[in-house]
């Protein structure tokens, strides 16, 4: 780890081997990214065509059945094949630097998962050219729809297979990252001196591997449905595979959040100029949220009746104490500081201020009698879509701009960058916020036509969507433009807390090509840079230096 | 009248108008907590701001406030969950409700009545007004959902399994809608049924025609 060796280090490996074979943690998290970016724009594609079909009422650009292709693909796509991989593989590509280890555990493991994210998103998409389509049945594939009587064609079939591909490539790239994590942590870095990304993602770790299995067996045993039947078709069958699914599906909820609120987090903190408020708090209400995480699937499942909606009420509702105190952590960490307001922050305050709208319609649809009316209706889609898309992919973009010049060596142009996300910010909103309004008035999801009485709404929505296809496309020319036109970027743009800023940018093959400083606290850079009396060290660290002594 | 009416409806809005005013205070609160400091704490002055760290009880009162507010939604959520589902002895009228892709039939078992819907009109509900109604719901095919809008209320309709509920409708003589609100295929949107609320001397005429017009 110490510069001297680097010389002797193997290099990295370019051209078409490197491409399909490099196992630099970097270079297989930008592969992931890269294959997430292009299902992003495929399912985003979808995703217009299901607004510009619900401009008006009636059938006018698709027919029905084609309509419940798109927004089947468009759930399962973003879900599988994008915001699951990117959440990860933010994690591959800076948990090794952020813990200060040379190389990520299990490096061709991790190239395993990227191979299998492609084929997974293959095989799905292949569906397409499947006689009846790809598989049509929602992304949640609820039996007795998704079995061979009712979702005939083998684009159901190779639904399946891709689900489970995809599924077990972020179970595997978790554990890269939980092997990383545990194994890998550079002298000095104990658990309790981990930057809040690094806990956030070691926590989502643990989730992905405790769920993907039951998706997987959810998947297998569907499978099985299909060919030989039997599995599911009895009384309890069609329950039995909500409560497998779900089992799955809402940790992968927070899989796909925690990454981002630890991004935000360093975010934060760097542009605040002050060390992250409530570390430990903070560290403690990610482990209260990843148990309670596995507590909760059953709230999806309210209005079936056969669960017992008490205790997931409870569970759920519950929520409140960790978010809340995460909540705290981030809004305390900007009071008192010396704030910048550059691009990385704006993206950060629009997924706090934007996820909450998420979270707090969330707690709505925790109470069974206010979900027995909102589940299954536009509410429900414009809760997920405020979590997932007004929140999560903020917190993506407040990380986007704040790590590219580490992972690019330049800059981003402020000015576009600005422009993404006012156009963002705007979109996301008209898009989202009407169908709260369009839920509770008694629009169901999943429809392709609706009374005339929700027009103007939708309508609303939908030009929401095209103006987040114009920030999409802003976001996409910042990129063209910083990478022909160069800007460089040092190792350290924003004076940073953590470890990836004590390197090159972009970093070596081999992460650090100078020696580590010491690791004292959690933000290991901040106490270099200003020495360790200001505010310094906490009491933990005082202790252990005592105990060295 | 004796027996306390289920209602949906009502229970939704109480309820909703607790949670709603809290959830607007809560972000009211995080927008100045991330807006103020954009105009207080602005980076003008170089150096480093005050690091210190927060008191160490502030999580744990904080969490415990946050825990008060989780015990009281959860204590309005149950109480309301219990009127919700509360057993209902002897309801006023039992409807068995069959879904199947992509229509709806309504069996009135006590009257020897079925409603039965066509391809182009949708199967009509009919229910007198200020009656606890059992509704026993399955599924032929795949699951559905049964939702009324109006009564703020939906139960999912699953194969092979019957599960019940009771409902009431107040108000007089109007119609509403019904519809399926779980993606079901092919037809899904347009898996509607009507609903029409009778004063009971109107829900009597209307048994007792149809029990002519079966006859």
């Amino acid at each position: 780890m110490s510069s001297a060796t680097t010389t002797t280090l193997p290099r990295a490996r370019g051209g078409v081997l490197g491409l399909i074979a490099s196992t630099d943690h970097k270079n297989v998290a930008i592969r992931i990214f890269l294959t997430g970016f292009f299902f992003f724009v495929a399912g985003g594609i979808l995703a217009l065509l299901i607004r510009t079909e619900l401009y008006s009422p009636g059938q006018q650009l698709v027919n029905q059945d084609h309509y419940n292709e798109i927004f089947s693909m468009h759930g399962s796509t973003m879900i599988y094949l994008f915001v699951v991989p990117i959440s990860l593989a933010l994690g591959i590509y800076f948990v090794p630097l952020q813990v200060g280890a040379a190389e990520i555990a299990l490096p061709r493991l991790a190239l395993l998962g990227w191979w299998l994210l492609i084929g997974g998103g293959i095989t799905m998409w292949l569906g397409w050219f499947t006689q009846n389509g790809p598989g049509d049945a929602g992304w949640t594939a609820y039996d007795p729809l998704s079995d061979a009587t009712n979702t005939p064609g083998d684009g159901m079939y190779l639904w399946i297979i891709g689900v489970m591909l995809a599924a077990t490539s972020a179970a595997l790239l978790s554990a890269c990252i939980l092997a990383t994590v545990m194994r890998r942590r550079a002298p000095g870095m104990t658990l309790l001196r981990m930057p809040v990304f690094t806990w956030s993602m070691l926590m989502t770790s643990v989730l992905m591997i405790v769920a993907a299995p039951a998706l997987l067996v959810a998947m297998a045993l569907l499978f099985w449905e299909r060919v030989y039947g039997g599995v599911f078709n009895t009384s309890g069958g069609p329950i039995a595979y909500q409560n497998l699914f779900w089992f799955f599906g809402h940790p992968v909820v927070y899989v796909m959040f925690f990454p981002f609120v630890g991004a935000v987090g360093e975010v934060i903190a760097t542009f605040s100029r002050k060390r992250f408020f409530g570390y430990r708090a903070h560290v403690a209400a990610l482990l209260l949220f990843t148990a309670l995480s596995t507590s909760v699937w059953a709230h999806h499942m309210f209005a079936t009746g056969q669960i017992t909606v008490k205790y997931f009420s409870l569970t759920s509702t519950a929520l409140i104490i960790p978010a809340g105190i995460e909540y705290l952590d981030l809004v305390g960490t900007m009071w008192g500081g010396r704030i910048r307001l550059g691009v990385p922050m704006a993206f950060a305050i629009g997924f706090i201020l934007q996820f909450l709208v998420g979270g707090l319609s969330g707690i709505f649809s925790g109470s069974p009698p206010l979900d027995y009316h909102v589940t299954d209706t536009y509410f429900i889609v414009g809760h997920f879509h405020y979590t997932l898309f007004a929140g999560s992919l903020f917190g993506f973009f407040a990380a986007f701009y704040y790590w590219w010049p580490k992972v690019t060596g330049t800059f981003l142009r402020t000015g576009i960058g600005w422009v993404h996300f006012a156009l963002l910010f705007v979109g996301a909103n008209l898009t989202f916020f009407p169908m709260f309004f369009l839920g509770y008035d008694g629009m169901p999801r999943r429809v392709g036509d609706y009374a005339p009485q929700f027009t103007d709404l939708n309508r609303v929505s939908t030009i929401g969507a095209f103006i987040i296809a114009l920030g999409i496309l802003a976001w996409l020319v910042n990129i063209v433009v910083s990478l022909v036109r160069r800007e460089p970027a040092p190792a350290d743009p924003w004076d940073g807390h953590t470890l990836e800023w004590a390197t090159s940018s972009p970093p070596p093959r081999h992460n650090f090509d100078r020696p580590l400083p010491p690791i004292r606290s959690y933000a290991p850079l901040f106490d270099a840079r200003y020495g360790e009396g200001v505010g310094y060290p906490p009491p933990e660290a005082k202790r252990s230096e005592g105990a060295e002594a | 009248m004796l027996v306390a009416l289920v209602d949906t409806r009502g229970e939704f809005e109480d309820l909703a108008s607790t949670y709603l005013p809290i959830a607007i205070v809560v972000f009211a609160l995080v927008l100045l907590g991330t807006l103020v400091p954009l105009f207080l704490f602005r980076a003008r002055k170089p150096g480093l701001p005050s690091q210190k760290e927060e008191p160490p009880w502030l999580p744990i009162v904080y969490g415990a406030g946050l825990a008060a507010i989780v015990a009281v939604l959860i204590t309005l959520t149950f109480n309301a969950q219990d009127k919700i589902s509360a057993k209902v002895a002897h309801p006023g009228l039992q409807v068995n409700v069959t879904a199947a892709k992509w229509n709806w039939r309504f069996d009135y078992p006590a009257q020897h009545i079925s409603q039965i819907g066509g391809d182009t009109t949708p199967t009509s509900l009919v229910v007198p007004t200020g009656t606890n109604i059992r509704f026993n719901l399955t599924s032929l095919d795949v699951i559905h959902s049964f939702w009324i809008p109006y009564v703020r209320f939906k139960r999912d309709a699953f194969p092979r399994r019957t599960t019940s509920f009771v409902l009431s409708f107040p108000g007089v003589g109007y119609h509403t809608a019904g519809r399926c609100a779980e993606y079901c295929g092919l037809k899904h949107d347009q898996m509607i049924f009507t609903v029409e609320v009778m004063s009971r001397s109107g829900f009597n005429a209307w048994v007792a025609q149809r029990q002519k017009g079966q006859a």
